[in-house]
């Protein structure tokens, strides 16, 4: 979800990591936002998402990434899990042509589940294994050209693209909100009123609700 | 699968997820199935497509009513108490990160015909003709009674033991006349029928103080929040949370069968050619009707439509309880409806439910009385469905079997179904005394 706050501006934006199991998207996030690679395999426990601030523009503006907790592995991703992402990276390992031939369903999960992601890129991850590569880059490219989606490889172990990959679509949604502000929908704003916290303080990490889609 | 696992759910409704969340907090391994390729079995919400072919057979609905996602279409309509068990339990495990909140606009009570607000304030009270002037005044009395009893404080019992003395006894106490009783027991302590009044006291007392306490934790229209995409959400939220801390999870894995020993004991589940093993399993009553008894059954409407429920002030999100004995029935009858502003319907259309416990085989003119408040429908469904109850020993088979939701108007019952279940399958208790106060937040 974004948000553009009255008076200060202030932007929370989610985006949504989505792929395959063990392709490696909780390693992209944490290294993108604690800059740590963890080498145990072991399927995802206890990652939630992290919200990270990147500035843009001058603007500070909080990427609330999400990860699937695990839930992929059988194809029990939550539609809960999409709602309101704005921004969406679609992961697959470049060693494994398995991952990479999944991508069209997880475009079509995401497609059917959300239609308010306005900055998707194809990530093919682990480009450290070049020996066992099974996927050459001018596949994945030409696969994210025909979907229109930004196109990138990367490598969470040796931290190859990270940073860039998720700067990349934080500013392309910046860029789409900056446009939608400019026709703003009142409709949208009513998402925020009335609406109730349940906990309270600095501790909490509740975003205000979707304004785009 | 063909694993081992301390604990196998089956049906992903709000009960088993809650569950499911809890037991891989604890620690424990959990294994989560589904029948189906959706998230909340008879509690979950419908987009537009899966309505159409739950209820109408085909997959085609009217372009004009709008986007299929649009809709998240309650299967087990209800709305949260603001300061029950089930914020308690969102609060204990921190679940809210994953889901926003709207206070419900406003609660309506059915009296002689009419639709009338149940109060949310002083002023309010004055002002509604609910009681005569004289009335209100003694109904004041009880209420500052019921406000400052506290159970541990025997000061404030003024010399009656509520373990023991009626609710009938209670209220007479006070001179209360029948109308006035009705709309306590119904409008406030949210009782479903009148037996209530010939059992101890107590229940009603926490109850109505239950009601207060949600009224004044964000001093909305009524005591009621509700999620924003509908309820569906809360399933899914303690989903991830079990997914979070190591649950795995299966979606669309028919014929889970249950496997048991030689001695009756639970020792797995099959499900396309596979057996998981378990020490335990969790499950909804439609996993295994052997082991459970038809306690009742729900009739339900369901309605989409363009505009509010007439006489509620133009509320976007209201409950309006009948009362049996407006009625002449046996239960009472609720109405619930949200909104384009709970984002559980395009812009401008609104979802409306009748439930009732049903008295006979249609529900259609059974639900009338309620169908006929929600003025023009664009659309109406019908639905009636049986309320199951486990019959089995747990300590025997190790099967703990969840209770069908009831028609309740809330979540109450089905809270404290899932804390008794967990405590049996865990033989622990866990303490949801969280500090509201502190919890408690403004507006946004």
């Amino acid at each position: 979800m974004a948000e553009n706050g009255e008076g200060g501006e202030e932007y929370l934006f989610k985006i949504v990591l989505i792929g395959d199991s063990a392709v490696g998207k909780s390693n992209l996030l944490s290294r993108f936002a604690r800059n740590e690679f963890d080498s145990n395999s072991k399927a995802t426990i206890g990652v939630e998402f992290q919200t990270q601030l990147v500035e843009i523009d001058g603007k500070e503006i909080k990427a609330q990434i999400w990860d699937t907790a695990g839930q992929e592995r059988f194809r029990a991703v939550t539609s809960a899990y999409y709602r309101g992402a704005v921004g969406a990276l679609v992961v697959y390992d470049i060693s494994r042509r398995g991952t990479f031939d999944s991508i069209k369903r997880w475009l079509q999960e995401l497609t059917t589940q959300n239609d308010s992601t306005v900055a998707r890129m194809l990530v093919g991850n682990k480009c450290d294994l070049e020996n066992i590569r099974e996927v050459s880059t001018e596949e994945g490219k030409s696969l994210a050209e025909e979907e229109g989606l930004f196109f990138m490889e990367t490598s969470a172990l040796d931290a190859t693209n990270v940073q860039t990959a998720f700067e990349i679509v934080i500013r392309e949604i910046y860029n789409n909100i900056s446009r939608k502000v400019l026709n703003s929908d009142s409709y949208k704003a009513e998402l925020s009123v009335n609406r109730v916290s349940l906990v309270n303080g600095a501790g909490s990490k509740q975003g205000p609700s979707c304004c785009s889609r | 699968m063909d694993e081992e696992y301390d604990v196998i759910v089956l049906g992903t409704g709000l009960k088993e997820c809650i569950l499911s969340g809890l037991l891989s907090v604890d620690g424990l391994k959990v294994l989560h199935m589904d029948r189906n390729d959706y998230y909340g079995g008879e509690s979950t919400s419908l987009n537009l497509i899966q309505l159409w072919k739950r209820f109408r057979g085909d997959d085609k609905p009217p372009p004009h009513l709008g986007a299929s996602r649009d809709y998240n279409i309650d299967m087990n309509p209800k709305f949260i108490m603001a300061n029950g068990n089930l914020v308690r339990v969102l609060i204990h495990t921190d679940v809210t990160k994953y889901l926003y909140f709207k206070a419900v606009d406003g609660s309506y009570v059915f009296n002689k015909g009419k639709v009338h607000k149940v109060p949310a304030n002083d002023m309010e009270a004055l002002k509604s003709p609910l009681m005569g002037l004289f009335e209100k005044r003694r109904a004041r009395k009880f209420f500052i009674y019921v406000q400052n009893y506290n159970e541990s404080d025997p000061k404030t019992h003024e010399g009656m033991d509520l373990t023991r003395v009626t609710t009938k006894e209670l209220i007479a106490k006070y001179g209360l006349d029948d109308n006035t009783i009705d709309f306590i027991g119904h409008a406030l302590a949210l009782h479903s029928d009148d037996r209530y009044l010939a059992e101890p006291a107590l229940d009603t007392v926490k109850r109505m103080k239950l009601y207060a306490e949600s009224l004044a934790r964000f001093q909305g229209g009524s005591p009621y929040i509700y999620p924003l995409y509908g309820l569906g959400e809360l399933p899914q939220a303690f989903a991830r949370l079990s997914a979070v801390y190591g649950g795995t999870y299966m979606l669309n894995k028919p014929e889970c069968k249950v496997e048991f020993d030689e001695e009756g004991k639970v020792v797995g589940v099959t499900s396309e050619g596979e057996t998981a093993k378990c020490k335990k399993v969790v499950c909804d009553p439609s996993y295994l009707p052997g082991k459970v008894r038809k306690v009742g059954r729900v009739a339900r409407a369901i309605a989409i439509m363009s505009h509010p429920i007439p006489s509620t002030d133009d509320s976007h999100s209201v409950q309006i309880i009948l009362p049996q004995k407006q009625l002449g029935r046996k239960s009472d009858m609720y109405l619930f409806c949200c909104s384009y502003t709970h984002n559980v319907a395009p812009k401008g259309k609104f979802i409306a439910f009748v439930s009732t416990e049903a008295e006979t085989d249609q529900p259609a003119i059974e639900l009338k009385p309620g169908i006929d408040l929600l003025g023009p429908v664009d659309e109406i469904f019908f639905d009636i469905y049986d309320r199951y109850e486990p019959v089995n020993e747990p300590t025997l088979d190790n099967c703990f079997i969840s209770t069908s939701y009831d028609a309740t108007t809330h979540f109450e019952s089905t809270v404290d179904d899932v804390l008794n279940m967990y405590t049996l399958i865990t033989g622990k208790v866990i303490d949801l005394s969280v500090d509201l106060s502190a919890a408690s937040a403004a507006e946004e």
